[in-house]
C-alpha cells in the first residue's frame, strides 16, 4: 500500500499537515527538509489537516512552524488528528481571562 | 530585474496610467461612468462624526491614493467633502496632491453651476485628462520603483506552506533589489509577533510590533470571548487551522525574511524602502485601500479557499488604483477558480517544485502585470464597495 504523504514544517514539530486524504489505517510518510518518517493513521485526516506524530499528554504544547500553535485540551494519541476539538488556543483568550483564568 | 511602466514627476513610476475623481459620491461615480481611464473610491466615509484621528485617517487614504505612482491627474470636487472639516476640503486635499508635481483641478458645484454643471465640467476635464495620459509611454526601470502590498485570506494550512512562502521570496527578492513590500493584519501576527520583532532594524521597531500586538490582543480579550469564535474564521477551521497562533504563524511567512524598517499606521506613506509592517485590520474591503494610499503600485491576495466552495468567479478586492492579483496555493481552490487566479503555487504541496521555484514564477508574473498585462480582476468591471479602516467611535 502507497504511504499517504504529509508535510513537517519544522524539526521540532509534533504534528505534520497531511496533502492527501488519509484513512484510518494508511501508512503516512512525513517528509520536510531533510526529515523523514513513517507513521500510521489511526484516524481519517483530511487534506490540509493536522496528524499528531507523537503522544502528546493533556496541557502539552502543540508544535508546528518550530512554534506553539495551542496546547493540548486533552490527551493526543500518535496518529490521530490534531484539530479545535482537541486543541486549545492560548492567545487572546478573553474568555478565559473573564472567568479569572 | 525591471518592468515597464510610468515615470512621474515625483521620481515614482506607475504600473497604471489612470485619472482619478475623488471624494466618492455622485460627480465622481457620474464622470467615471462616462470617462473611460477614470478611477474613483467607492465608501460610505466622508468624515461626518468621525474624530480627528480617524478624520486623517481619510485624508491620508485620499491624498495617499491621488499621490499614488498610478495616477497621472486627479479632479477633486467640492460637492461635501468631509462636510465641511478643515483636514478634507476640497483645496487642502488638491494642494497635499499636488504637491506631487500632477495636475491637480477642482470641481465646485457652488461655483460650477450646480450638481449639473460641476459634473458636465469634470467629464470634460477628465477626458482631456485621459487623453493627455494616454501620450505616456512606458519606460523600463529597475524593481526599486515596484511597492507591493499582500494579504492572505480565506487561508487554509495550504498558505502557510505554498501560498505565503512563495509570497515572501518575491518579498524578499523585489526588498533585495530597493524596492518596497507592506504586510499587516495586526490581529493575524498575534502568536508570531515575536518572530517578526526579532527582524526589526532597530529596538524602538521591534517594540513598536509588540505594542500594536499588545494593543490589539487587549482589544479582543475585552470582549469575553475567545478568539476562536471570531477569528480563526469558519473557513479558516474548515480548511484545517486550528488556532489563532497556528494562522499567525502561517500568515507570517508572506512577509519573507528581510528586515522590518518600521511600523506604519493605515495607508501612512513610508518615508524609506525596504519591508514594512503595517498596524491595520485583516478586511479585504479595506487593507488594499491602505496600501494603495500608502504608495503601492500593485497588491495581491493569497488565498487558501480551503473552506470555499463553488466560487468559480471571483470579484476583485478594492484596491482602487492599484492592479489586484489572486494568488493560491492550494490544488483544490485553483481547480475550481482557474480563471481567476493569477498565480498557482499549488506544485508545492504537490511535490513538484519548492517554494523557491514557485517565488521566482510569482515575480515573473508579477513583473508581467506590473508591465501592463491585465491581472485576471481586473478584466471585470466590478469591485467591492470600500470599508475605510477607521478605528474610533463616530458620535
Amino acid at each position: 500500500m502507497t504511504a499517504k504523504r504529509a508535510i513537517l514544517m519544522h524539526s521540532k514539530d509534533n504534528v505534520a499537515t497531511s496533502v492527501e486524504e488519509i484513512q484510518p489505517g494508511d501508512p503516512v510518510q512525513v517528509s520536510g527538509g531533510a526529515e523523514s518518517r513513517a507513521l500510521t493513521a489511526t484516524e481519517a485526516i483530511p487534506f490540509g489537516f493536522k496528524i499528531a506524530l507523537e503522544e502528546i499528554p493533556q496541557g502539552a504544547l502543540i508544535v508546528k512552524y518550530g512554534e506553539t500553535i495551542g496546547k493540548a485540551g486533552r490527551t493526543i494519541t500518535k496518529g490521530t488528528l490534531v484539530h479545535v476539538h482537541n486543541l486549545e488556543g492560548t492567545r487572546a483568550r478573553g474568555d478565559l481571562e473573564r472567568m479569572g483564568k | 530585474m525591471s518592468f515597464l511602466g510610468y515615470p512621474r514627476l515625483d521620481g515614482s513610476v506607475g504600473t497604471r496610467n489612470y485619472v482619478l475623481v475623488i471624494p466618492q459620491g455622485l460627480i465622481a461615480k457620474t464622470i467615471g461612468d462616462f470617462v473611460v481611464g477614470t478611477r474613483t473610491i467607492r465608501t460610505v466615509d466622508h468624515g461626518s462624526g468621525r474624530t480627528a484621528n480617524d478624520r486623517a485617517r481619510i485624508a491620508r487614504v485620499l491624498i495617499g491614493l491621488g499621490r499614488n505612482p498610478n495616477v497621472a491627474s486627479v479632479i477633486v470636487h467640492a460637492a461635501s467633502p468631509g462636510v465641511g472639516y478643515p483636514e478634507l476640503t476640497a483645496e487642502r486635499l488638491a494642494n497635499e496632491i499636488a504637491a506631487s508635481g500632477k495636475r491637480v483641478e477642482i470641481i465646485d458645484p457652488a461655483k460650477d453651476g450646480g450638481v449639473y454643471g460641476a459634473i458636465t465640467k469634470g467629464m470634460k476635464l477628465a477626458r482631456m485628462m485621459v487623453y493627455e495620459a494616454s501620450k505616456l509611454r512606458r519606460v523600463e526601470v529597475g524593481d526599486e520603483h515596484l511597492c507591493l502590498g499582500v494579504k492572505c485570506g480565506y487561508s487554509d494550512t495550504t498558505s502557510g506552506i505554498a501560498g505565503n512562502p512563495a509570497i515572501g521570496y518575491l518579498f524578499d527578492k523585489v526588498v533585495k533589489a530597493g524596492g518596497t513590500a507592506f504586510f499587516g493584519e495586526t490581529t493575524e501576527i498575534i502568536g508570531a509577533e515575536h518572530a517578526l520583532a526579532k527582524r526589526a532594524v532597530t529596538p524602538g521597531v521591534a517594540q513598536a510590533i509588540l505594542d500594536a500586538v499588545a494593543h490589539r490582543e487587549a482589544l479582543a480579550k475585552s470582549t469575553g470571548l475567545d478568539i476562536r469564535t471570531i477569528n480563526p474564521i469558519p473557513a479558516n477551521i474548515k480548511g484545517g487551522i486550528s488556532s489563532l497562533e497556528e494562522k499567525s504563524l502561517g500568515a507570517i511567512h508572506k512577509a519573507g525574511t528581510a528586515p522590518i524598517q518600521g511600523v506604519l499606521q493605515y495607508a501612512e506613506k513610508p518615508k524609506s524602502k525596504g519591508l514594512f509592517f503595517v498596524d491595520n485590520w485583516m478586511g479585504s474591503y479595506s487593507i488594499f485601500v491602505g496600501y494603495a494610499a500608502a504608495g503601492s503600485n500593485l497588491v495581491m491576495f493569497q488565498l487558501g479557499g480551503g473552506g470555499l466552495t463553488g466560487r468559480d468567479l471571483m470579484e476583485g478586492s478594492p484596491a482602487v488604483v492599484a492592479p489586484f492579483l489572486w494568488c493560491t496555493g492550494n490544488p483544490r481552490t485553483y481547480a475550481m477558480a482557474r480563471d481567476n487566479i493569477d498565480f498557482y503555487s499549488g506544485s508545492v504541496i504537490e511535490s513538484k517544485e519548492d517554494p523557491q521555484a514557485a517565488g521566482e514564477r510569482l515575480y515573473k508574473t508579477v513583473i508581467d502585470i506590473a508591465s501592463g498585462t491585465l491581472s485576471r480582476s481586473e478584466t471585470l468591471v466590478y469591485t467591492e464597495p470600500i470599508d475605510l479602516c477607521l478605528e474610533e467611535p463616530r458620535f
